[in-house]
């Protein structure tokens, strides 16, 4: 991909198997994350304050210069700066890996399940998949210049949604009407139909168009400005609209023509015609269209398709971006071929797009079983596709029965766990990482919050790092690597 | 000072990506085959399922 950083972060849900009162899914966290940096050591924790949910120790960097911890009580996992979509399928499915083997070295893995969703279907409580994509500070980043972004993060769930079991109405959303900022229930309550299966896990819980806080007020293009780079050259893209993906091709795609339509838009070749009426209604109603003709209506009265909405997008993507790289031309030829397949019978879709592969295998199960979809196993099958236990989850079943195409490969999840991609600043930090954890080893007195007044041995930022007593080492542009840069700087400091 | 050396690790495209099925040919991952679930590991997996297991399923609402 041309002049592009991706990143995902990802917040995983535990199943607890057994009802116990001591086992909370925030105690297997914790046991997980101190399994990971304490006795597997694949990182250095935070010594400093990161935020006010953040206390040393919380969280911290690993040696492939990712992170984990813990966020509004899940583990969460953000991905090393990726250059290319084959890093970052690797650095993302090397989250999985990391928590997952963590989890059985500990014992644990009769008595919980790391589920990789975004959804439980008893509280409607949800927690994010967040893609990070890079673009100039020439971005237009207005209304009107986001407006193609918006139709098309509205429409490509139909190839990048995860799909579940019912719908959710959450209560607790806020939603901005002009200057204010009101809650759902003045809107009236929601009528919530049972259904039985839409294509989206996110949708139902997006309530914007445009808004910068994350949490109650979920917009399909967050404004909050923090690009963890130079300000003045970058700003950094924050989606939190989308699902996990268990689908290694699903990812590549959604992050391949996400990538590809903001190009599109830096270099002023998006479709401009395609503005929808009522994006976040549209978003709900192509998500719980159960006849799947996926139709909405444009701002021009049109009605129109989420079919023809992407194919408008693809026909400009190859006219303006097709021959500039490898992974481009491999978006252009799998997105063509996905909306193809999308015109006919679903199941062509199995393996690569997740709605697809788990609507499958869940009438399979109730043709089989004779069971209805309010019966309370359709629920847990969904639940099920998204377990990380390679023996039990049902996407691993699809795998192991040669059913999904793979975009990576073991090797490279396994070496992702360890290192870090090197032709991105990634790549410093890193360094740095391993050199805190080696040659620097961090005594049991280190990892205790520094006391007032006293500089903690060392603070770790995504586009800065300070080790105690030397000065700051800033690290503004994600293309860079860094690596001379900190090792000069790493043997300059006085042990 | 010694710095620890990082394995290999080639960047960009690795193994190709799958090929892409060309649109006419219709083609993609071969169809799922429906005929005998009994002698599915799929439909194996999918019985060993505790039917609970989503009432248990309570998380906190993230971000």
């Amino acid at each position: 991909m041309l002049h592009r950083i991706f990143g995902l972060e990802t917040e995983y849900g535990l199943l607890i198997h057994e009802d116990r009162p001591n086992q909370s899914p925030a105690w297997f966290a914790h046991r997980i994350r101190d399994h990971l940096f304490q006795v597997q050591r694949r990182g250095v924790l935070d010594l400093h304050h990161r935020g006010h949910d953040e206390p040393p120790g919380n969280g911290g960097f690993l040696t492939n210069a990712g992170r984990i911890y813990l966020d509004m009580g899940h583990l969460e996992y953000a991905s090393p700066e990726c250059h290319s979509l084959t890093d970052v399928v690797a650095s993302d499915r090397a989250g999985d890996s990391l928590l997952q083997q963590a989890l059985e070295e500990l014992g644990f893995s009769e008595q919980a399940s790391l589920i990789k969703n975004n959804i439980d279907h008893e509280t409607d409580a949800t927690f994010g998949s967040h893609e990070n994509y890079l673009v100039s500070r020439r971005f237009p980043f207005s209304r009107r210049g986001l407006a193609p972004l918006v139709t098309f993060l509205v429409t490509r769930q139909i190839f990048t949604g995860s799909g579940r079991v019912g719908s959710a109405a959450p209560q607790d959303a806020w939603i901005q009407t002009d200057r204010l900022i009101l809650p759902r229930s003045t809107f009236g309550a929601r009528h919530v139909s049972e259904l039985p299966f839409q294509i989206s896990q996110r949708a139902d819980y997006i309530v914007n168009d445009f808004f910068e806080w994350v949490q109650h007020n979920r917009a399909i293009v967050n404004t909050r400005d923090e690009p963890l780079a130079d300000p003045n050259q970058y700003r950094r893209i924050h989606l939190l609209l989308g699902d996990s993906n268990m689908a290694e091709y699903a990812t590549a795609l959604k992050l391949g023509t996400t990538g590809l339509v903001l190009q599109l838009i830096e270099e002023g070749h998006a479709p401009q015609d395609l503005e929808i009426d009522e994006p976040v209604e549209a978003l709900q109603e192509i998500s719980q269209d159960q006849e799947r003709r996926w139709l909405i209506q444009l701002q021009s009265q049109k009605t129109i398709s989420a079919l023809d909405v992407q194919e408008r997008f693809l026909d400009c993507a190859v006219q303006h971006c097709k021959g500039q790289d490898e992974e481009t031309d491999w978006v252009l030829a799998q997105w063509a071929s996905v909306l193809h397949d999308l015109r006919g019978d679903y199941q062509k879709l199995v393996g690569r797009v997740d709605w697809a592969s788990k609507l499958w295998l869940l009438e399979c199960f109730r043709e089989a079983e004779h069971v209805d979809w309010i019966d309370p196993m359709m629920k847990s099958l969904d639940l099920e596709y998204h377990n990380l236990n390679h023996a039990k989850g049902l996407y691993h079943g699809l795998l192991e029965e040669g059913r999904v195409p793979r975009v990576t490969t073991d090797r490279l999840i396994q070496l992702a766990m360890e290192t870090a991609p090197k032709n991105t600043r990634a790549y410093g930090r890193s360094e740095l990482v391993r050199h805190l954890l080696h040659e620097r080893p961090v005594s049991a007195a280190d990892q205790s919050p520094a006391p007032d007044g006293l500089f903690p041995p060392y603070v770790i930022n995504w586009s800065i790092f300070q080790v105690r007593g030397h000065a700051p080492f800033p690290m503004p542009d994600p293309f860079k690597t860094y690596l001379e840069d900190v090792r000069t700087h790493l043997e300059s400091v006085i042990v | 000072m010694k710095h620890s050396m990082m394995p290999e690790r080639r960047e960009g495209p690795v193994d190709p990506m799958p090929k892409s099925p060309s649109p006419e040919e219709g083609s993609g991952p071969r169809r799922p085959d429906t005929g005998s679930p009994d002698k599915d590991n799929l439909m194996k997996r999918m019985r060993k399922v505790d039917p609970k297991q989503a009432e248990r399923y309570r998380q906190r609402t993230g971000e």
